[in-house]
């Protein structure tokens, strides 16, 4: 039995004993000493307290001189790969990956050309055409990553340090795209599937985006509402460049306002006074807009079960790394609770085994309207399974030695398989909450207090779409009121939403412009195989961009 | 006021046939062990064998509390009238078939007892309540069948342990080693109280129950022990509960005959 199951041999590497086996030992592992991350933090911060002659990390400090490490502590797979890491690599801050795919979204806007084109065409006369928009993407390539096009004795930023800045183009008309510079261009064709490249084209149809990567240097250095501000003036001025316009003139207050308004599409929204961000922050990133910036889809999209574990993967260090463990509570972060979605195999165990039962017994994906006899069914079958898991394998219970860890993954696979079986997040998350109910029953405990509170109360909010209580699940996120502390929960429906229309066949999930915006090579982090890339940036090696090496003293 | 009859808890099985006793009041717990008044304050930590309780309001009775209906329908409890400041008690429940998981130690401890503030966390149970109060609850709490000196902690911080595996001795994992087991004598001993400061005596709690009578008397099914697949009853009720949520969510119109 145990063979079948995709997280053994994970367990047999983290674990002296078989993963069946009860009993252990503890209080022989020497501390942090047995963890070859921990001494090398402690030989590097000896040196630093040194130096800066202030004390700093040590870890004996630790329960008055009892240091962590009382038990093993255990490496981590990431899943879908062989690469294993100490858990202290997959911190957000000791992880490039993880960084930079925060960065490449932040730093992205979406703006679209059309009603610049109306102006110029209809209101000022000129001439729009292929080659009109090849010179402009030229200037704006130029202009972008903090460059002056009119004015004279500028400042300007260092080219070897914007070098991640760029503008690119896509629209769903074949005949504009053949038209434009390939060097500017994502090519639906070339990077879709041919259906979801029809799909997508449909969808878009002939208009005509922008998308715009301010710097990562940017992206470090201010904050997520400074792009689409950033990218309205390089705009605008590249429009008067292009198009020798005058500064000022009042059409010129038309590109201002379209790029910053009408034709701006930002990846989150700002969020309200007690969680105030800007816009593009991850608070305000909805659920689904995070399924589809992952574009495992494009890789694998026989596989929506892959394809819905890679975006967990994307989900779990955006919004439980970055959003609740740093930017809603700070310092140690939630590092352990979001690790246990996307490492040790655990979670795909789980949702494989929901997948088959769903081929098996429902005639594949997104063959059956939801209805509760769907719903029930399956969440009960998938969620049990899991638990039952924890049981049969002391060393699984081990690994997710939290109980939101368990709850969350548990739930996951509930509703990763409702919305494969189904199509429809929205059954999807509520066999998660069905699931939650059960595991509480079955183990007696679920996560915290916090934790459980919004669980009791999600199957009530569901399918709630009253505007003081509910919203679509797509558009959801973590500045949804019941979601708005609800760590541990959102990586896991990015993947139902995910999954949903990865059974059913579709090119995306929300909004097809996001998903063709990320569609992009030229991207730091490979969106394409998220888990990959921060196991890459656990082994450190992953290089990003934003490094300021030029400008700083050789070292 | 309606004849009603509390029922506690669903379904079929043993694992909720206990999780029914132990909730219910009227249910007089197993008293399994002893621990002195004396040893049980050090335990706790919070004050000294003798110390005078501390309080943070004078005595209720010579406060003049202002006329209120619900002063008169409630009866304060004894460390209420005395004004003593609020501790904590807390457990740490293993998945090894520990008598209590947390839920059932919190719904156990909200029917029982009064003036006790519970939370509940996967690997931990807070009770807070008045100081002489929580005495009384946390000696029924340790000294009968909810108990068991091995697979439950008595820890107010590092609560670490309940999922973990067992050492070689069927002991639940510590951090901080706030207790071991005797192997001459086969009795659990707390060196230390529940924030892990070292006790100046040790204080013996007991043999751990055998295993088949940890199996007789756990609330937590298992699939090595009772199955939760094995009790249709229940999972039949949370589904109900799911989905009368769920629809009153979508529409409270839709929900008819409750």
């Amino acid at each position: 039995m145990s063979e079948e199951k995709k997280f053994i041999e994970a367990l047999r590497r983290k674990f002296k004993e078989a993963p069946e086996e009860k009993f252990t030992k503890f209080y022989i592992y020497d501390g942090w000493k047995q963890s070859k991350r921990k001494r090398e933090f402690v030989e590097i911060a000896q040196k630093i307290a040194k130096e800066r002659r202030i004390p700093f990390y040590n870890p004996d400090l630790h329960l008055g001189g009892i240091p962590l490490g009382q038990r093993v502590l255990m490496p981590y797979r990431l899943s879908g790969t062989d690469i294993y890491c100490e858990g202290d690599d997959l911190h957000f801050i000791n992880n490039a990956a993880m960084q930079q795919m925060w960065h490449d979204i932040r730093r992205t806007v979406i703006v679209g050309l059309d009603a610049a084109h109306m102006v110029l065409t209809k209101r000022l006369g000129k001439e729009v055409t292929p080659e009109t928009i090849n010179h402009y993407l030229e200037v704006l390539n130029h202009a972008l990553p903090g460059a002056a096009v009119v004015q004279e004795h500028m400042v300007e930023t260092h080219p070897g340090l914007v070098a991640d800045s760029y503008v690119k183009v896509f629209t769903g008309d074949d005949e504009l795209a053949d038209e434009i510079d390939d060097r500017f261009l994502i090519d639906i064709n070339k990077e879709f599937p041919s259906d979801h490249a029809q799909q997508l084209k449909a969808a878009i149809g002939k208009r005509l985006y922008q998308v715009c990567r301010m710097p990562t240097i940017v992206a470090m250095t201010c904050d997520g509402a400074t792009m689409s501000r950033w990218a309205a003036m390089q705009i605008s001025m590249s429009m008067i460049n292009a198009y020798k316009l005058m500064a000022g003139e009042a059409a010129v207050a038309e590109f201002a306002f379209a790029a910053k308004h009408a034709e701006l599409i930002e990846m989150g929204t700002l969020m309200p006074w007690r969680r105030a961000r800007g816009p593009n922050e991850p608070g305000g990133i909805p659920l689904g807009y995070i399924a589809d910036i992952c574009q495992a889809s494009r890789v694998k999209p026989e596989d929506p079960v892959w394809v819905a574990l890679e975006a967990i993967s994307m989900g779990a260090v955006l919004y439980d790394q970055f959003w609740f463990g740093s930017y809603m509570s700070g310092g140690v972060g939630f590092t352990q609770y979001a690790t246990c979605t996307y490492t040790d195999n655990i979670l795909d165990d789980f949702c494989y085994y929901g997948a088959d039962y769903v081929k098996k017994k429902y005639g594949g994906f997104a063959k059956v309207k939801p209805n509760w006899d769907i719903i029930k069914d399956i969440a009960t079958e998938v969620s049990i399974y899991g638990l039952e898991q924890y049981e049969r394998f002391p060393a699984l219970m081990e690994t997710h030695f939290g109980g939101s860890q368990r709850a969350a993954v548990v739930a996951a696979a509930a509703g990763v398989s409702v919305a494969l079986a189904t199509g429809h997040s929205t059954a999807g998350v509520n066999a998660w909450y069905l699931s939650q109910l059960l595991h509480k029953e079955e183990m007696g405990r679920l996560g915290f207090y916090g934790y459980d509170c919004q669980d009791q109360c999600g199957s009530t909010n569901s399918f709630s779409w009253r505007s003081d209580e509910g919203l679509v699940f797509n558009l959801r996120g973590v500045n949804y009121p019941n979601y708005a502390m609800n760590v541990g929960h959102q990586s896991a429906y990015t993947g139902i939403i995910s999954a949903a229309h990865g059974g059913r066949g579709d090119a995306w999930t929300t909004n097809p412009l996001i998903k063709v915006a990320f569609a992009d090579k030229d991207l730091k982090f490979d969106f394409t195989h998220p888990r990959l890339c921060f196991g890459k940036g656990a082994l450190r090696e992953f290089m990003p961009a934003g490094e300021r090496d030029l400008i700083i003293p050789s070292h | 006021m309606i004849d009603y009859k509390p029922q506690y808890y669903p379904g079929s099985s043993i694992i909720a046939a206990n999780r029914r006793k132990y909730i219910n009041p009227n249910y007089k717990l197993e008293k399994l062990r002893s621990i002195s008044d004396e040893d049980l304050v050090r335990l706790l930590g919070h004050r000294a064998p003798g110390e005078a309780y501390k309080s943070v309001h004078p005595p209720l009775e010579e406060m003049g509390e202002p006329e209120c209906p619900i002063r008169r329908l409630v009866e304060p409890t004894p460390g209420a009238k005395a004004g003593d400041r609020i501790r904590y008690v807390q457990f740490t429940d293993s998945v090894y078939f520990a008598p209590l998981a947390p839920y059932m130690r919190a719904w156990m401890g909200h029917y029982r007892y009064r003036g006790v503030d519970i939370g509940v966390l996967s690997g931990r149970v807070p009770l807070e309540a008045r100081e002489r109060d929580l005495e009384k609850v946390a000696k029924e709490l340790i000294e009968t069948e909810v108990f068991d000196p091995a697979r439950v902690g008595i820890r107010g911080a590092t609560v670490h342990g309940h999922a973990l595996r067992l050492d070689e001795n069927g002991m639940m994992f510590d951090a901080l080693r706030r207790y071991q087991l005797d192997k001459t004598t086969g009795e659990v001993v707390y060196v230390k109280d529940q924030v892990g400061v070292p006790l100046d005596k040790p204080i013996t709690l007991g043999k751990p129950m055998p295993e088949d009578e940890l199996r007789k008397r756990t609330s937590e099914f298992r699939v090595d022990g009772v199955s939760f697949r094995t009790d249709d009853e229940l999972i039949r009720f949370i589904q109900r509960i799911h989905i009368l949520r769920t629809e009153a969510g979508f529409d409270p119109n839709k929900v008819k005959g409750v």
